[in-house]
């Protein structure tokens, strides 16, 4: 290994303990919190490859959490499947929905991907609510725990640390594809399209690969989610979710990842703020600041810091 | 044979207001190559001015139709004005008022929702209850006849028509492209806004009603291609039989009626892209 490759390395590891060191630190109140901040981030992440960087505009995202989740618990206790199989057979599932999605949607150009994968989020909460004995219809299924890994009980922070590094290992993978091949492919596919075939780059399988993949981490952010309220029930994988990353990724700045961290934590914590003023309807703010967003700052938040770093 | 016979016209009801919502697409998309997301919300907003004109206020139902359709168009222009007109004029790429109405939808359904609360609102019928669906139909054949006579036979329909060839070439023959933007946005709004006001009554008026009519206005739009606006009705049509069939005779839930537009999409998306009728050349 080179010395740069070693830094590196011991950069991701002294991330990983002072991010679950604060696990250890916080009550269970704002472990959950805490938590639940760090799947929106692994999600914007995520979703940042798929719309910033790829430039497809999906509304499918939250849906593959919500699959990931559900298809682990499934398998795990509907089918009595050990944990290993069932992560690897949710892996399946999601890879399977995302392929039936985007190698249709592709066949055209501009918008179709997007009302195809609203139709499958909506479709999506329907067959929750309808599927009877093996979703447990509009109560969800509750009332599971986490199998023993090698014997071992995971919970608490212990927990928390496993999305921690669920998180970074999302950021990982993301950073590398991004500087790779793959990434540019995708940035010459999102801002040219037939510039990018003219240089011998398969534009259809770019997008599918890129759907693919990213659909697949948030299915695997699900299944880590679907141990943080022991619970998976069809409100908690609504539309209005979908939304919400759209906007965190704009609002933070679509295409760059720490924009997609910074739209994620304000997004998350705003309505915190919010809700003692306006109730539950943050979504009405959200939605001001989205439009703003495009029309006075199209690059986000991150845009607007570097702006103000250059003067 | 009764049975089939109510189901028909239910469903061709059903498919009428898929239509419109598909229309109200189309009018946009046509000119300006924008897909306005927020047609369902738009439909929305009209169901609940029916709430608020004919239920609360109890104007007589012409009075309070127009009412709705004139405050749809003022809705339209305005979102054309806000979310469209500044980042075109900037020059941004189509994504960015794309996703500027996005914003604009949960800024909608946000403020319906605060002003009216989550729970859902009668709308009243103009004719009653049994001749609901005869209504429905026949107010959408107008619209559409109308519709097509506009495109077919006035000036201005053609000077529409030419702005979706080329932009440019429009543009340079004297059209105005920022009026045709604003009326194309203005007049999707109107027929979105009929859409949820002849629904209602069916439905309700709620907060949450624009996403399904939003995608299934979308798949028949597909359906029945972009290029003409015969194609809208046709696919909307189809939408809804498909839809109704399904629940009559498929032995499946009822709520997985919402799965055949996704179907219909896919498969009309493998097999033929460009929808059923071609644009005429």
């Amino acid at each position: 290994m080179s010395r740069s490759n070693a830094a590196a390395l011991a950069g991701w590891i002294a991330a990983a303990l002072v991010l679950s060191a604060v696990a250890f630190f916080l009550g269970s109140y704002y472990n959950d919190v805490y938590r639940k901040l760090l799947l929106w981030i692994a999600l914007a992440l995520s979703y940042n490859f798929l719309f910033g960087i790829s430039g497809q505009v999906a509304f499918s995202h939250f849906a593959f959490y919500g699959i990931g989740a559900y298809a682990v618990v499934i398998f795990l206790f509907q089918l009595g499947l050990p944990l290993p199989l069932a992560v690897l057979a949710g892996i399946l599932v999601c890879t399977a929905i995302a392929l039936a999605v985007a190698i249709p949607s592709t066949r055209l150009e501009g918008f179709y991907l997007a009302l195809a994968t609203l139709a499958l989020a909506q479709l999506f909460i329907v067959v929750l609510n309808e599927g009877g004995a093996v979703t447990g219809g509009t109560g969800g299924i509750v009332d599971y725990r986490l199998p023993p890994v090698f014997g071992v009980r995971i919970a608490g922070p212990w927990y928390t640390a496993v999305i921690v590094v669920l998180v970074l290992a999302t950021y990982a993978v993301l950073w590398r594809l991004d500087r790779s091949w793959f990434g540019r492919a995708c940035r010459a596919v999102r801002d040219n399209p037939e510039a990018a075939a003219a240089m011998g780059v398969n534009v259809a399988r770019t997008k599918v690969i890129a759907f693919t993949l990213t659909s697949v981490l948030a299915g695997i952010a699900g299944m880590v989610y679907a141990f943080v309220d022991n619970t998976v029930n069809p409100p908690i994988f609504g539309l209005e979710n979908a939304f919400l990353l759209l906007f965190m990724v704009i609002i933070g700045g679509s295409g760059r990842h720490a924009g997609a961290v910074v739209g994620a934590v304000l997004l998350y914590l705003l309505p915190f703020v919010l809700s003692p003023l306006i109730g539950h309807h943050h979504a009405l703010v959200f939605g001001v600041l989205m439009v703003a967003a495009i029309l006075l700052q199209p690059r986000g938040l991150i845009g607007l810091y570097d702006f103000l770093k250059r003067t | 044979m009764r049975d089939f016979l109510e189901l028909s016209v239910s469903a061709a009801a059903s498919g009428c207001i898929y239509g419109l919502v598909a229309l109200a697409y189309l009018l946009m998309i046509r000119p300006t190559g924008i897909i306005n997301f927020a047609v369902g919300e738009w439909a929305m907003v009209g169901a609940f001015g029916g709430f608020l004109f004919l239920s609360r206020i109890e104007l007589p139902y012409p009075v309070g139709m127009a009412t709705v359709l004139g405050f749809m168009l003022l809705v339209g222009w305005a979102t054309e004005r806000i979310a469209v007109r500044p980042l075109v004029e900037r020059g941004a790429p189509l994504l960015a008022p794309i996703l500027a109405l996005l914003g604009m939808l949960v800024v909608f359904r946000e403020s319906i929702s605060l002003g009216f609360g989550p729970d859902p609102h009668q709308v009243p019928e103009p004719f009653g209850f049994e001749h609901h669906k005869t209504w429905i139909i026949a107010a959408v054949i107008v619209v559409f006849a109308a519709v097509w006579l506009f495109f077919e036979k006035t000036t201005t329909g053609k000077a529409f028509e030419a702005v979706s060839l080329n932009r440019k070439a429009a543009a340079l023959m004297g059209i105005n492209l920022s009026r045709v933007t604003a009326a194309s946005f203005a007049g999707g709004a109107a027929a979105a806004g009929l859409a949820g006001l002849l629904v209602a009554p069916n439905v309700s008026a709620h907060y949450l009603m624009g996403v399904p009519l939003a995608i299934q206005g979308f798949t028949a739009l597909v359906i029945g291609g972009v290029g003409r606006v015969e194609g809208a009705l046709l696919g909307g049509l189809l939408v809804a039989f498909a839809e109704q069939l399904t629940v009559r005779y498929a032995p499946l839930p009822a709520g997985y009626a919402q799965g055949v537009p996704l179907l219909l999409l896919m498969v009309f998306l493998l097999v033929r892209p460009t929808g059923l009728l071609r644009a005429r050349a």
